[in-house]
């Protein structure tokens, strides 16, 4: 298993668990954290399920370069960083933008946005034809 | 891979990215304010990533991967497979049209009928597929 597809189980795995943790604060009375509720849905359909599903599908979908260097991978890795990077951010400032509209969060949020969307940006670059019937991957193979 | 899981995959793919991008406008919306409007589609936002995105390329991928048929070695009939990657979309877009105009709210219902006969012909497809080759 490549160690792309490693990091990105792996990370799942701790979006998960911070999910399940919300998710177990969110019944907690006393607890009181804004937007944790969208933070809970976020981990879980993104950080969890929706990265767990890229790590495996750029490990397992054909036309994978053997050799692991940076370049045969490098929009796998953007997609990795900004994914990951993007719902930090977006942890930190959901909550804290509830409680002061300064505009350090709002910025943080913005930047959240823009790193998730060119992280789906650039595993749609890796994978789109990766996806593909195997007449065409044997004919680009021969090519 | 074949055509159905290509498709089924490449539709999940787009869908992926259109819910991303509707996502992260309304992020930018929550900071700035700038355009209120994009909340109408948060429906639309949902329903994108969580059976356009998520349910379509589990199916997609499960339809390509698991095991075929020892005999035939095929993935069985080609028409169920055909009709429930049509189903599925069918009721992904008429589910978005409901919820984009309260003149077609009714279509929503068609909507569900139609992910749920994709989701029966997805069974029917593959309970046998869900098997081991040693016979151990």
């Amino acid at each position: 298993m490549p160690l792309i597809t490693r990091l990105f189980i792996k990370t799942g795995l701790v979006f998960l668990l911070f999910s399940l943790i919300a998710g177990v604060l969110i019944q907690v009375e006393s607890v009181s954290i804004p937007n944790l509720q969208i933070l809970f849905w976020h981990t879980l359909m993104l950080g969890w399920i929706t990265q767990i599903i890229i790590g495996v599908s750029l490990w397992m979908f054909p036309g994978r370069k053997r050799e692991e260097t940076f370049s045969n991978q490098r929009w796998a890795w953007v997609a990795y960083v900004f994914l990951n990077s993007g719902l930090a951010f977006r942890i930190i400032a959901e909550p804290l933008l509830k409680l002061s509209a300064s505009t350090i969060w709002k910025l943080l949020l913005i930047i959240s946005a823009m790193l998730q969307f060119i992280a789906v940006v650039a595993y749609i670059i890796e994978i789109w034809p990766r996806a593909k019937g195997k007449k065409r991957h044997v004919k680009r193979t021969k090519e | 891979m074949p055509s159905i899981s290509v498709w089924m995959i490449r539709l999940a793919i787009i869908y992926l990215g259109a819910g991303v991008l509707i996502g992260g406008l309304m992020l930018i919306d929550k900071a700035l304010h700038l355009i209120p409007l994009v909340w109408i589609l948060l429906p639309v936002h949902i329903e994108f990533l969580i059976t356009g995105w998520i349910i379509q390329f589990t199916l997609g991928t499960a339809y390509w991967i698991l095991p075929r048929y020892l005999k035939t070695k095929g993935r069985g009939k080609i028409l169920p497979a055909i009709l429930m990657a049509i189903f599925l979309n069918m009721g992904i877009v008429l589910v978005i049209i409901s919820t984009l105009s309260l003149e077609y709210s009714f279509l929503k219902l068609f909507g569900r009928v139609f992910q749920l006969f994709a989701i029966v012909l997805f069974i029917n497809l593959h309970w046998k597929r869900i098997t081991s080759y040693s016979k151990a």
